[in-house]
């Protein structure tokens, strides 16, 4: 599914993905934890294609394509999707109109109609019930005055709806609460086949209790130090990025 | 015209934006400057559409008047209009008093009419005047009188698109507890000012609002508030989508008597460049003898975000799908502030033709 190789990616001259490589098959969820400033979130942005950040050398292959080549809503419309930490507010642009602009671009791409109205008011209302968020919210404007908490449900609410191959979800748990974070974790194992894979970045191991990995990576200074199961981020909790680094 | 009083001959030869380009009120607007361009037309607007759901007065709707005298009426605590000492000297006026009208949504194409206009309004039945300066070839400028009395209430909707030159002096007179909703509507146009000089009474409320979206040459409007009476509430909102090089001005100043405790007025102009030619000047002025108000103004210049485009674009929209809605996002607060519903369907699907 997807395929890093050798990775090095820089903002502004300074180099914070150091030769990364990383390799996640189709139905595998890997985590990928590290300390801050370790690159995670630099990976995420990478991968989704966002401006400023260059490749000074390395490849990404997702699903046969050289993923590097694609522009960002190309990249999202080939089955990757990136849950922000931080989703942008959007003043103006009601909730559920984003939501129906997103799938039709998706739709349009594969070649697809324009979703029917009823369609996807019934998805819509559907999939939202799943993640407990109120019809109301879907009337705001998109991400403006949201809690941390509806924030990330809105995240995981587009990502069921554009349904991907490849989830990356970056620090999804920070700011959640026990039980948004519950829901949030049920709404990903919903989405969860033998047909799609995620990258979970995450510091702690509490959302992989939710969200059971397949494979567990540490990241530290841009590259992957240690890689392992789920003990591995027992281990962690237990001794520290410090001490695993060490003995890396 | 020679019959005019000393004042009047003063403000013609002495405060002439056409001529003299250092007035301070005229700053930005380069009425001196001559940009007219050959064949300047592109209405995008459904003139059918408007006429369906508007009852569209004619000519002999009016009665004719003289308004001459209000060249030394001058109510404002500030110099007089250039615009409209020389509008009341060079045109003829009509008058009309709204009240005389059952229908809710009433149409002027100001095109048709070579008169200073005046209108009245005595009750307070919901009613929108749609007022279409659109194509306006005749750059010479032009006065409208908006007469408000006591508990009265009335919506305007300006449209102008596609003129070549414009200027266009408003006038409004709001006696106690009247209410006026002004949202004006400039897109496509080369040269255009709107003056807009308000009187409030007691409990008086006024939102005058202002769409402008991709003008040529120069887009500016002008506005003078003053708040006479206690309680009175003035909000003021102008956003501007600027293109190709072009400038918009936004200069508004709210001017608070000793008397006019409680007022509370709120000024914001907000203007979105996208390019580094284009310009947005602003310029906000208070003036405030009462010691109990409430005044705030504020101003912003920016450009599209790009972490908004980014986020559009991790969800598979394209980046111009994307432009759209953003600047329609940063618009569409204009259109919903109109209370008519069919004319503010209207009004947002002109808007999406033009973006």
């Amino acid at each position: 599914m997807l395929n890093i190789k050798d990775l090095k990616a820089s903002i502004e001259d300074k180099q914070i993905i150091k030769g990364l490589d990383l390799s996640i098959n189709k139905g595998e969820v890997h985590a990928l934890m590290g300390p801050n400033g370790s690159g995670k979130s630099t990976l995420s942005y990478v991968l989704s294609g966002k401006e400023g950040y260059e490749i000074d050398s390395g490849s990404v292959d997702f699903k046969g394509k050289n993923l590097l080549e694609l522009d960002v809503d190309e990249r999202s419309n080939e089955g990757l999707f990136l849950a922000f930490q931080y989703p942008m507010e959007i003043p103006g642009v009601q909730t559920s109109f984003f939501l129906k602009t997103a799938i039709n671009a998706k739709r349009k791409y594969q070649g697809l109609e324009e979703i029917d109205a009823l369609e996807f008011a019934k998805l819509v209302k559907s999939k939202a019930e799943e993640l407990s968020i109120s019809p109301d919210m879907l009337k705001r404007d998109l991400n403006v005055n949201y809690s941390g908490g509806e924030k990330k449900k809105q995240e995981i609410l587009q990502m069921s709806l554009l349904n991907p191959e490849m989830a990356i979800l970056d620090e999804t748990d920070s700011g959640l609460d026990i039980d948004a974070l519950r829901i949030v974790s049920e709404g990903v194992n919903k989405l969860r086949n033998e047909n799609n894979s995620f990258l979970v970045i995450t510091h702690y191991q509490r959302l992989l209790n939710y969200i059971k990995p397949d494979f567990v990576h540490i990241i530290a200074d841009g590259k992957i130090v240690k890689s392992g199961n789920f003990s591995l981020a027992l281990e962690l909790e237990e001794k520290g990025y410090e001490e695993i680094s060490k003995t890396a | 015209m020679n019959n005019l009083s000393s004042h009047g001959n003063k403000i013609l030869n002495d405060f002439n934006p056409f001529k003299n380009f250092k007035l301070e009120n005229y700053k930005y607007a380069q009425l001196h400057k001559d940009h007219t361009s050959e064949n300047f037309s592109d209405s995008s607007y459904d003139y059918n559409e408007l006429l369906k759901i508007s009852h569209n007065l004619q000519k002999t709707d009016f009665e004719e008047t003289d308004l001459s005298f209000k060249v030394d009426k001058w109510n404002f605590n500030s110099v007089d209009s250039y615009f409209r000492v020389s509008s009341l000297s060079s045109r003829s006026s009509l008058t009309l008093n709204l009240d005389n009208f059952s229908q809710e949504v009433l149409l002027v194409d100001v095109n048709h009419f070579n008169e200073n206009i005046s209108f009245t309004k005595n009750s307070s039945k919901n009613q929108t005047l749609i007022l279409i300066t659109s194509n306006i070839s005749n750059p010479e400028p032009r006065s409208i009188f908006f007469d408000l009395a006591e508990n009265s209430n009335l919506e305007i909707l300006q449209l102008a698109l596609s003129n070549n030159r414009s200027f266009i002096y408003f006038e409004i007179d709001q006696s106690d507890f009247s209410k006026m909703n002004f949202i004006t509507f400039q897109s496509n146009n080369n040269h255009i000012r709107n003056e807009y000089y308000a009187s409030l009474g007691e409990k008086c409320e006024l939102n005058l609002l202002g769409l402008n979206f991709k003008n040529n040459f120069i887009n500016d409007n002008f506005s003078y508030i003053q708040h006479l009476k206690p309680s009175t509430a003035s909000n003021e909102i102008f956003k501007s989508i600027v293109d190709n090089g072009a400038i918009t001005n936004f200069q508004g100043k709210i001017y608070v008597d000793p008397i006019a405790q409680k007022t509370d007025g709120y000024q914001m102009s907000r203007s979105l460049l996208l390019d580094s030619k284009s310009k947005a000047n602003n310029k906000p002025e208070l003036e405030i003898y009462a010691d109990d108000v409430k005044c705030s103004h504020g101003s912003t210049v920016a450009k599209l975000s790009q972490n908004q485009i980014y986020y559009f674009k991790t969800r598979g929209i394209d980046e111009q799908t994307a432009k759209n809605i953003l600047q329609k996002a940063f618009l569409v607060e204009i259109i919903e502030s109109l209370q008519n519903k069919e004319i503010k369907d209207f009004s947002m699907k002109l808007l999406d033709n033009l973006i």
